[in-house]
């Protein structure tokens, strides 16, 4: 075993949830509002403890509908403001987002998610794939999507979705999922002082020395929410120009490809290693941003020419499976291995399925429906 | 704790399913509870209910009627939709304090306000059970919760909702009345107050609502002993126990 | 080194609670570890179990199929559990409270009975950690018997004073042989 470096004596272990807390404390998170839905408590029962202590705002909302109002009207005053919740919840939070996105605010929301549809389960799913990337509430809009897989990523991804929301007026989503918000490990915090925020004159605070303003998304004038519209996909661009991020393991010589996110991306890991030590090559890209989507990643693998076939994993029935298909446009064939219902794959499971894929002619450009 | 009847027996309302609450929960009682006033009234078959998300979700697996989910705090909304379509049914709502004080406030007071001849339960425990323990609306000043970890600051989290004195501010609920499970004489209180619930139901008289002050140890972190002197002494003097609305007429304490 | 653990038992026996300690105290010397409760339902009671994994190696995938060690409490995990135990695994099995067969991959330990002789039939975990730990050296001894206060800021000095006993008494039950009690 390699000697430790001394940051490894800095290590703390947390869970997911507590650890993206602490991140959103750390990155200067003023105002958090919450409501209780399992499995992220311990998000919302670490901010009513911590943030009291730091004369910040901690408040459990009556509702899920009202928390994310609260996160709204923080926001407009210019505070960094969070809130968390788990798939039923968020699906009532909707309606805030889009206004949110309507009025350009930045916004923190963690989605620990759960199996659903409707209550479902609290077991761990990546259910919300499409409500969280395809939009969720009403009108012509993305957010920004981050897709952690472990502690530490919870707490640094936190931290990086309030520097981006900042910076692009865009509320950002942490999509997590019950396994990685419950699990402990070890986190090595954040240790400077919060990142700067860029200044906000737009902010609400009192037309005090300067003209009134406000903050809407409600524009009746003639052709305004057209211009309005425009704006928004300009800035919708310039986030997809500069924060697509993704992970490639193996990928170098790799002639089966899986590509799978959060949790499912890192059973895959383990795949792809003991697929190797069969002889397999397998490779794992892993999209950690997924809006904006690594549409080009994906397309620039695929065609490579050893590549033979695509595996997506997934903890649904196919949700990312859709963009993937649309990055590879039928450069090679792409199948699907699913986990609906709050079942966590092992990594027989996908192990099987790679080899099962491994196995079949990819003659035609195929795909199997969910398991 | 025990059942006024003496000699138990299992209330036909009730399937044989085995409650999945923890010992000395008042959910267990008030079920009985309502089940045996089902049965008396003979209205089981004519009966939907909605049950609500907190620990009294699987309530459908319990009762031998019909019973549709609701979303978290919509119960009274479910319900009304329920009644409006079926008005010779009798609809009931049971619901948790962050149920039908928090989330579904706006539901309950709007149903009430309407005077949806409905029956509302309301099972008020101080806490969130299902979800571990955390403030609900109706959470005593100074008590410790999951999210309350100082205990309840009124300053900042408010003060524990009165439902019954809210909703007694309305003119059109016909019959409300808060009761207290804290041992034997509360389960007969409790027992006689869903009956007249449901008999306001029945003779078409309008929108009733009867809250339960509900013992739940695991959260109350006590004994099943001790949560039943909480709820007769710390909720009681928070919550009086009382009719305060009947007949349609406000009855002054 | 890669260990797979899993503690299981009823809620109430302190499964999760011997496995935080265990991860936290690795996580002064191990490089990468896990820790996962199983959260159940949103309703209560059942048994209760988690997982530890302890690596030298990055832990890709954070879930286990098979185990290294099980440490098992009552009658329903050792049922449910046995089958996950690695071919070259060690079982301890809390003997008071479930039947399993002796072998020479599990160590049946009476803890519950080991722990109330002490005071407290609840100090079974230790008695059970304390067993493992005698035989998988993964972290000193010392070191979780110095954790004891700290880790539990809220326990009696006491009931301390039971847990170190009853991981000593787990400790000895394992220098001492197998006795088949
Ligand atoms: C939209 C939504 N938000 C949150 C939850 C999580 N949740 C489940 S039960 C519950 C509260 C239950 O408390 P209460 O109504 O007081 O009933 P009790 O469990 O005490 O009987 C919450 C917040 C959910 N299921 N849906
Ligand atoms: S947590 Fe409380 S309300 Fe829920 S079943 Fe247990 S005692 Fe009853």
């Amino acid at each position: 075993m390699k000697k430790p470096e001394a940051a490894f004596f800095s290590r703390v272990l947390m869970m997911g949830n507590e650890a993206a807390a602490e991140g959103a404390i750390r990155a200067g998170c003023q105002c958090y509002f919450g409501y209780p839905i399992t499995p992220q408590n311990e998000l919302t029962a670490y901010m009513a403890k911590h943030m009291p202590e730091r004369g910040r705002v901690f408040i459990q909302a009556e509702s899920e509908v009202a928390a994310i109002s609260m996160v709204f009207g923080a926001s407009v005053a210019g505070a960094r403001a969070m809130t968390s919740s788990s798939s039923p919840g968020i699906s009532l939070k909707q309606e805030g987002i889009s206004y949110m996105a309507g009025c350009q605010l930045p916004a923190v929301i963690i989605n620990v998610q759960r199996g659903g549809p409707g209550l479902g389960s609290i077991d761990p799913s990546q259910g919300d794939y499409f409500q969280a990337t395809k939009g969720g509430g009403h009108g012509d809009y993305h957010i920004i999507v981050l897709a952690p897989a472990s502690a530490q990523e919870m707490h640094d991804m936190t931290m990086q979705a309030f520097i981006l929301a900042d910076q692009y007026r865009i509320p950002v989503m942490i999509l997590a999922d019950g396994r990685v918000g419950q699990m402990m490990e070890p986190v090595r915090l954040y240790e400077d002082s919060p990142p700067p925020a860029p200044p906000k004159p737009w902010a609400l605070t009192g037309a005090k020395g300067r003209p009134p303003q406000y903050i809407r998304s409600l524009f009746m004038e003639e052709r305004a929410l057209e211009k309005h519209n425009y704006e928004l996909q300009a800035c919708y661009r310039q986030i997809t120009a500069t924060e697509i991020k993704a992970e490639e393991t193996e990928t170098g010589d790799c002639e089966w490809l899986i590509a799978a996110w959060g949790t499912c991306a890192r059973i895959s890991k383990g795949v792809v290693q003991k697929a190797r030590a069969q002889g397999i090559k397998a490779g794992l890209v892993r999209p950690i941003t997924l809006w904006p989507f690594p549409h080009e990643r994906l397309a620039r693998l695929a065609r490579r020419s050893q590549v033979k076939a695509l595996l997506v994993v997934e903890m649904n029935c196919g949700q990312m499976l859709e963009d993937v298909r649309l990055a590879v446009n039928g450069a090679a064939p792409v199948r699907f291995s699913g986990y609906p219902g709050g079942r966590v794959p092992t990594e027989t499971d996908v192990l099987n399925a790679l080899i099962e894929l491994t196995k079949t002619n990819h003659h035609g450009k195929v795909e199997q429906p969910a398991v | 704790m025990k059942t006024p009847t003496s000699g138990y027996q299992r209330p036909a309302s009730l399937t044989d399913a085995a409650m999945h609450y923890c010992a000395g929960c008042g959910h267990s009682s008030v079920h009985k509870l309502l089940a045996e006033v089902l049965d008396e009234l003979e209205i089981r078959e004519r009966t939907v209910g909605v049950a609500p998300v907190g620990c009294a979700v699987f309530a459908y697996f319990y009762f031998k009627c019909d019973i549709s989910e609701a979303a978290h705090g919509r119960a009274a909304a479910v319900a009304t939709g329920i009644k409006r379509a079926l008005p010779d049914r009798i609809v009931f709502s049971y619901q948790g304090d962050g149920d039908l004080a928090a989330i579904g406030l706006t539901e309950t007071v709007h149903a009430a306000n309407r005077g949806e001849p409905i029956t509302v339960i309301f099972i008020n425990n101080t806490v969130y059970g299902m979800t571990g323990g955390q403030m609900a609306p109706t959470t005593l000043a100074g008590q410790i919760t999951a999210t309350s970890p100082t205990g309840r600051n009124p300053a900042t989290m408010g003060c524990p909702i009165r439902m019954c004195e809210l909703l007694n501010t309305l003119e059109q609920p016909y019959y409300i009345e808060r009761v207290a499970l804290d041992g034997h004489g509360g389960m007969v209180a409790t027992k006689k107050a869903l009956l007249t619930a449901f008999q306001t139901q029945v003779s078409g008289k309008g929108y009733s609502f009867v809250e339960v002050l509900s013992p739940c140890p695991t959260h109350f972190r006590c004994s099943p002993q001790d949560s039943l002197k909480f709820v007769g002494q710390k909720m009681a003097a928070q919550f009086p126990v009382r009719i305060f609305r009947k007949e349609g007429v406000p009855v002054h304490a | 080194m890669h260990e797979r653990i899993l503690i299981a038992g009823s809620g109430g026996q302190g499964v999760i609670s011997i496995g935080k300690l265990l991860a936290r105290l690795a996580a002064e010397t191990i490089q990468h570890i896990t820790f996962f409760p199983a959260y159940g339902a949103e309703v209560r009671g059942g048994t209760s179990n988690c997982q530890v994994i302890l690596s030298s190696n990055e832990i890709a995938a954070p879930i286990a199929e098979k185990f290294d060690s099980l440490l098992v409490m009552n009658q329903q995990s050792t049922d449910h559990f046995m089958p996950l135990l690695d071919k070259n695994g060690l079982a301890v099995i809390n003997q008071s409270m479930c039947k399993a067969h002796a072998d020479d991959r599990h160590v049946l330990v009476p803890a519950t009975e080991i722990a109330d002789r002490l005071g407290n039939a609840k100090a079974a975990n230790f008695v059970m950690l304390g067993v493992w730990l005698a035989r998988k050296p993964l972290i000193p001894n010392r070191t979780v018997e110095n954790a004891m206060a700290t880790h539990f800021p809220d326990a009696p000095p006491a009931l301390i004073d039971i847990n170190i006993r009853a991981f000593r008494a787990g400790l000895d039950f394992s220098s001492s042989g197998d006795r088949k009690a």
